[in-house]
């Protein structure tokens, strides 16, 4: 009995030993034959054209210019898992491949942390250059402080650093998200007329750069152009559709249907939400006035449908294209100022909502 | 003539054999120690800047394992703590909020001990099972930390401070590091040579036999609680300090990583066996793994998956689980081939 016991335990641990091993081959096999290969010194005179159009195309992975390659680490807080990052991948991977920059990719999920430690991997990886999107803009200071110790340039995208830690930043590219806020309030004003509106608010997650960012500049724009719209109550809605729907749907009831005039939603997953909560309560949203961001898949039919009376249009792949194109101006140009690249913010309203130039992306 | 019963007790050697045979079926590291060859070889061969990077392994090391080591004093008893992660930003948030660092930290820490009690006060005296209490707990707390931090990051007012802390001490090892080994040393000692620590084990093997054998369970528990609250306040501040800013939505992955390196060493859930050293082990592994992943370039999702696999692997091979398995199987065939009554 005791060696039938003493084999068992021998098989486990033999099967442990096998499907461990399978799990490191895996590992070993999935990742990116690239990383292997050293960098190469950039042949300034075989750089690609400044102002070649970017690749539509993951094929382009292959065809990068012999001997022009740079190793580059993109810090993100997002990829596949979010449907913006899901179609900013592609043309942030097909634009840096044309231009010879060999990517490693990775996701922290917004946890700042994990950003951090993954910085540090980073640094001791000695790329040619760090591409940061901050998962918490106030705690990328030391991963900043870190990387400007060592020689590696970081560029910035999607969403800006704070004030005093630019300097540590080469250039940025990415929406403004400040800016994104200012302009769905400018659209609502413009609907609200003067007239005295009660309105709702549902932010992104909180604590996120950018939630903060559209949520002060539209708050404060609001303050400043239309004083006569009143926020009635504000939750959040944790980017997502679900949350939005059940927050819009609790501040209805606390504030009472009579008394909201409007909604801003921070952004256009978020609306939808809002929208679905509104029909549920039998109000219908054409009758209010409702502005958002993003100009997406979902906003967007809602923009040409009048339930939604403004959005903003944010391309995620003009986002990725410009992180790969900016980051790659810093490596072979070497630009003595910052650069920072502003995404046009366009204002997208039942007027131009189905106009080819603002095409949802995401 | 007389015949005297005498008990062969065997030869010396035997015994140093049998003893090590019994010590070593006591241990409960074997899978974690296999995991950890297993990754050290796959390292070598593949992704040796993990060992030339040792002080970014060992950040990575320090991060996943010291609210581990907190959580270990708990899951020993039989009990959970899911109100870690929330400690974790809670104390951060409310260590950010004071100009004076030293106050901060002090109150920071505090709190994770009166947490800890809260926890064990609903555990051992009201009786609720740890999981609902510390679930309660887990959103409880993590209200506090947006109601305090206003839903936006808290950044420390002596920056420079912050700053300083992130960098070498001793040699290429920050205070995170250091921090991290003394709690670890600190706990091995506690469970292994303090009495308080070894009756635990007892607390968790056998709750009834241990009270009738004098152990004061529910002092043990309010213990292993507030260790628990402790070190997840301390890991806030010092990823505060590290950050120089408290994020009240900290500590994410905290969870289930402290679990994950836990179980991976070789804690039993149900409590009463397992160590710190298995959790270390865990940890090692785990945070070796996952830079040695990063290094490599190994896309986010993939890196899931393997973590997930190793997870899997760990608790499937599980030696009770291992035995439930066997036990079925051999039913299973014993019916099969015993005749049939009916015939």
């Amino acid at each position: 009995m005791r060696n039938a016991r003493t084999t068992t335990r021998h098989k486990g641990r033999t099967t442990v030993g096998l499907l461990a091993a399978s799990a490191l081959v895996f590992a070993a096999c999935g990742s990116d034959d690239t990383a292997d290969e050293p960098a190469e010194a950039p042949a300034e005179d075989e750089a690609p054209a400044e102002d070649e159009a970017p690749a539509e195309d993951a094929a382009a992975e292959d065809e990068a210019p012999a001997g022009d390659s740079f190793e580059v680490f993109a810090l993100f807080p997002q990829g596949t898992d979010q449907p913006y990052g899901t179609t900013y991948l592609p043309p942030f991977e097909a634009t840096a491949a044309e231009l010879g920059m060999n990517l490693n990719i990775v996701n922290s999920g917004y946890d700042g942390e994990q950003q951090a430690s993954d910085c540090e991997v980073a640094v001791a990886a000695e790329p040619d250059l760090i591409i940061l999107w901050p998962a918490v803009g106030d705690q990328v200071r030391p991963c900043l402080e870190a990387a400007d110790a060592a020689g590696i340039p970081v560029t910035i995208t999607n969403s800006d650093l704070n004030a005093e830690d630019q300097e540590l930043s080469r250039a940025y590219s990415g929406p403004d998200t400040y800016g994104q806020g200012v302009s769905s309030a400018e659209m609502f004003c413009e609907f609200a007329g003067g007239e005295d509106v009660g309105i709702l608010m549902v932010n992104g997650a909180p604590g996120n750069t950018t939630a903060i960012d559209r949520e002060n500049g539209f708050e404060e724009t609001i303050n400043e152009q239309c004083p006569n719209v009143e926020i009635l109550q504000r939750e959040t809605g944790n980017w997502n559709k679900d949350d939005s729907q059940l927050a819009a749907s609790e501040m209805i009831t606390a504030v009472g249907a009579e008394n909201i005039g409007g909604v801003y939603a921070a952004d256009d997953t978020m609306v939808a939400g809002v929208v679905d909560a509104l029909i549920a309560r039998d109000i219908d949203p054409a009758s209010l006035i409702i502005t958002s961001i993003g100009n997406t898949f979902l906003g967007n039919p809602l923009v040409i449908d009048g339930q939604v009376d403004g959005t903003v249009f944010q391309s995620s792949s003009w986002d990725g294209e410009n992180a790969a194109s900016t980051a790659y101006e810093v490596l072979t140009e070497d630009p003595a100022e910052r650069l920072v690249k502003f995404m046009p913010s366009e204002k997208v309203t039942v007027d131009n909502a189905a106009d080819a130039e603002v095409a949802p992306e995401w | 003539m007389t015949q005297t019963a005498t008990l062969d007790l065997g030869n010396a050697n035997t015994d140093l054999v049998s003893r090590l045979k019994t010590g070593l079926a006591r241990r409960t590291e074997g899978r974690a120690v296999i995991l950890l060859v297993l990754v050290l070889i796959w390292a070598l061969i593949w992704e040796p800047t993990v060992f030339s990077a040792y002080e970014v392994t060992l950040g990575r090391l320090a991060l996943i394992g010291l609210t581990a080591v907190g959580l270990t004093a708990v899951i020993l008893m039989g009990e959970l703590d899911l109100s870690i992660a929330s400690i974790l930003a809670v104390s951060g948030v409310v260590m950010a909020s004071f100009d004076n660092v030293f106050v901060g930290i002090a109150i920071a820490l505090a709190i994770g001990l009166v947490i800890g009690a809260v926890n064990a006060f609903f555990v051992a005296v009201v009786g609720i099972n740890s999981f609902i209490a510390t679930l309660g707990m887990l959103f409880f707390l993590r209200g506090m930390a947006f109601v305090i931090s206003d839903e936006e990051p808290v950044s420390m007012e002596n920056k420079d401070f912050a700053l300083d802390f992130g960098k070498p001490l001793i040699g290429e090892f920050t205070p995170r590091i250091l921090i991290f080994v003394l709690a670890f040393i600190a706990m091995h000692i506690f469970l292994t040579r303090v009495r308080v620590g070894r009756e635990f084990y007892a607390v968790g093997g056998n709750r009834e036999a241990a009270r009738d054998a004098g152990v004061p369970v529910r002092r043990r528990v309010f213990t292993g609680f507030m260790i628990s609250g402790f070190v997840a306040a301390g890991a806030g501040v010092i990823v505060t300090l590290q950050l120089t800013a408290a994020d009240p939505t900290a500590g994410s992955n905290a969870l289930l990583t402290s679990f994950a390196a836990a179980i991976v060493g070789g804690i039993l859930l149900n409590g009463g066996r397992g160590s710190v050293l298995g959790t270390l082990l865990g940890a090692t592994s785990l945070a070796l793994l996952q830079v040695g992943m990063t290094f490599r370039g190994i896309e986010a999702d993939v890196q899931n998956i393997i973590i997930g696999l190793v997870l899997f692997i760990a608790v499937i091979t599980d030696p009770n689980s291992i035995r439930a398995v066997v036990g079925s199987v051999r039913s299973f065939l014993s019916a099969r081939s015993a005749p049939d009554p009916s015939t």
